[in-house]
């Protein structure tokens, strides 16, 4: 016989605390680990997006706003960018491409995206990651439509069918241009960023819909076509800009160089995605430490209910602490079996909380991708899991001192005596 | 060694209660002794006096040639550990654990190696006639569990074996099948026998009674 196996019969005496107990740490732990691998996985979830672009230019009040708009089609952007002013950041420098995009409208609060052939063919979502169609093709004519991922899933449409956009975004009941259908050519494989919400659609025909509604305006009667266009009509609200690189490298020197170039210009806002976004999760980071905190609050929880775990059972431990003593075991051994039961609750536990954590982050991820295309890859850090399992054993340990002053009390003579 | 247990001019005294103070002591090896008195007279205490799990205030005891007395509380759980064997009125054994292992807890503290433990434990029981050795102890007979007390106090090959009211909550006859019981195992491992009990007719099994209450001094307590 050995101490372990002391212990080991006393949690077997108490299962029901024992696996209540253990059942606690292990949802505290999982929860924290949750937290800190989708902490980690959400910041990676914020670099999908913005793909391969090395800069961003728009007409926004500041480069974070650009990006939000941009990117994360937080809002339609206020101002918008003439095509003049496109071709002239396309020539001011030897761009390896230049992607203009339109932002405003939208489909039951949908964004719709109207840009250039290029956005499928060289601009990828995520870096490394190209487009991919689930089903049809990408938008080759005027009124032509692809959907994203999540924007098909939400609204149902399959291919063939004919949709109206809404002028402006996110409401159901802005202006409709009933006048244009357009007819869904493709859905989009799920790339895990904010495109997932979009709809594609050319620039010739958002256009025309603006140049239809300028023309009712303006008292011309008839079917606007691309020969009704205006220099005024064509209009964008940003340029994706990727720099010339050496292969196999993102990077590339002139980057700075010509952000700072492009800055010079006050009638446009410059943006480099990745650096706004590692603002973004400066800023987010933040939420992300109170989270961290509930989680530890959760966790320090679950040691106080080991502590009344134990420190409920004391009175019906101090006959056999009692016996224990009487057979010649110390006063600290005794003590030690006490602190060593509750290490091992608190290990027990951990463990199974990291398994917890690693089958619903498994499960979350797949659900999350399922159902709206997000996707979120758990990813548990050894280092921190090593730390909060270290953690949830000493918490255990911490939790048993009060018990363990207990039987180190526990007068021996007094506790052997036959009940009355 | 001549002498299991040896005290001189212990005293004792309790807040509140009786004192005790023993001018002389002494039990040979081998020795069986009852200790008689009755109910609250302080044959308890005595007896835990002895097993160091009470510290007398002045005085001296030796157990097994060891002066228990003088030693730290860890050196006087040592002691008993390796040499005193104890015996209770209700067995005080462990319900959530088997025969065997109420038995081998005895051991954890002896020096014995782990390995011999669980071994040492089931002869033990088999010869005093425990087979059921891997059973529980809840769901032994009230017999069997006294078995199972008797072996665990010898199971250290203890010098001296201190038994308080082994059969207090036993029939006549009962009691003296379970007094045969610690007897016998006390003789065959060699130890020497402090019994506590109120029962006056025990008194001619053992080779001699001592009267706790020729210990007990009022003016000691106060």
């Amino acid at each position: 016989m050995n101490d372990l196996a002391v212990v080991l019969a006393s949690l077997r005496a108490r299962r029901l605390s024992t696996a209540i107990t253990a059942g606690s740490v292990a949802i505290a732990v999982a929860l924290l680990l949750t937290m800190l691998s989708l902490r980690k996985s959400g910041f990676e979830a914020f670099q999908r997006g913005s793909g391969n672009t090395h800069l961003l230019v728009s007409a926004d009040s500041s480069p974070l706003v650009a990006v939000l708009n941009g990117v994360f089609y937080a809002n339609p952007p206020a101002n918008p960018i003439s095509w003049e002013k496109y071709n002239e950041i396309r020539a001011s420098f030897p761009y390896e491409w230049a992607i203009p995009t339109q932002h405003g409208d939208s489909f039951r609060g949908f964004p719709v995206c109207a840009t250039a052939p290029e956005f499928f063919s060289k601009f990828q979502p995520v870096r490394g990651e190209p487009w991919k169609l689930a089903e049809g093709r990408y938008p080759e004519k005027s009124f032509e439509i692809c959907m994203g991922s999540a924007a098909a899933a939400g609204t149902g449409l399959r291919l063939g069918q004919q949709v109206r956009l809404t002028h402006g975004a996110g409401s159901d009941h802005g202006h409709e241009h009933t006048e244009y259908p357009y007819t869904v050519v493709g859905i989009l494989e799920p790339t895990g960023s904010a495109h997932d919400r979009a709809v594609f659609t050319d620039l010739d025909s958002t256009w025309i819909l603006h140049a239809h509604d300028r023309r009712e305006h303006e008292g011309i009667e008839g079917m606007t076509t691309a020969a009704d266009l205006t220099d005024a009509d064509r209009k964008i609200t940003g340029i994706l800009l990727r720099l010339p690189t050496r292969p196999g490298s993102d990077a590339s020197a002139a980057i700075q160089q010509q952000f700072d170039a492009l800055r010079r210009d006050t009638a446009i806002t410059v943006a480099q995605p990745a650096q706004q976004i590692d603002r973004l999760r400066g800023i987010v980071g933040n939420i992300d430490g109170i989270f961290i905190a509930l989680g530890v609050a959760v966790l320090v929880s679950s040691g106080v209910s080991i502590l009344l775990a134990l420190y409920n059972s004391m009175a019906e431990r101090r006959r056999q602490i009692a016996v224990l003593r009487a057979i010649g075991l110390s006063r600290g051994r005794v003590q030690g079996m006490i602190v060593t039961e509750a290490c091992l609750i608190g290990l027990v536990g951990a463990i199974t909380g990291v398994a917890l954590s690693i089958v619903g982050g498994a499960l979350a991820a797949a659900a999350l991708k399922a159902r709206i295309g997000l996707v979120v890859q758990p990813d548990i850090d050894p280092r921190a899991t090593l730390i909060v399992l270290a953690g949830a054993v000493l918490l255990a340990g911490l939790a048993s001192v009060l018990p363990a002053i207990l039987a180190y009390r526990t007068p021996v003579a007094d506790n052997l005596r036959p009940a009355a | 060694m001549t002498h299991a247990l040896r005290m001189q001019d212990l005293r004792f005294r309790r807040p509140h209660g009786f004192g005790l103070h023993v001018p002389s002591l002494e039990i040979a090896a081998g020795e069986m002794v009852l200790l008689a008195g009755g109910s609250g007279a302080g044959k308890s205490t005595l007896l835990w006096l002895v097993a160091g799990l009470l510290r007398a205030d002045g005085g001296t005891i030796e157990v097994a040639g060891q002066r228990i007395d003088a030693m730290r509380e860890s050196d006087r759980d040592r002691v008993r550990a390796r040499h005193i064997g104890l015996v209770f009125q209700t067995h005080q054994l462990l319900p959530d654990f088997t025969a065997e292992q109420n038995v081998a807890l005895a051991l954890m503290a002896s020096g014995e190696p782990e390995r011999t433990h669980l071994s040492r434990a089931r002869d033990l029981l088999r010869a005093l006639g425990v087979e059921r050795t891997g059973a529980h102890v809840t769901d032994l007979s009230v017999g069997q569990q006294q078995r199972v007390a008797v072996a665990r106090a010898i199971a250290c090959r203890p010098v001296l074996v201190l038994a308080d009211e082994p059969t207090a909550s036993l029939d006549a006859e009962s009691g003296a099948v379970a007094m045969d019981l610690i007897q016998r195992a006390c003789r065959e491992a060699g130890a020497a026998l402090l019994c506590a009990s109120h029962d006056a007719g025990m008194q001619g099994r053992f080779q001699r009674v001592v009267d706790v209450r020729t210990f007990v001094r009022e003016e000691v307590a106060r």
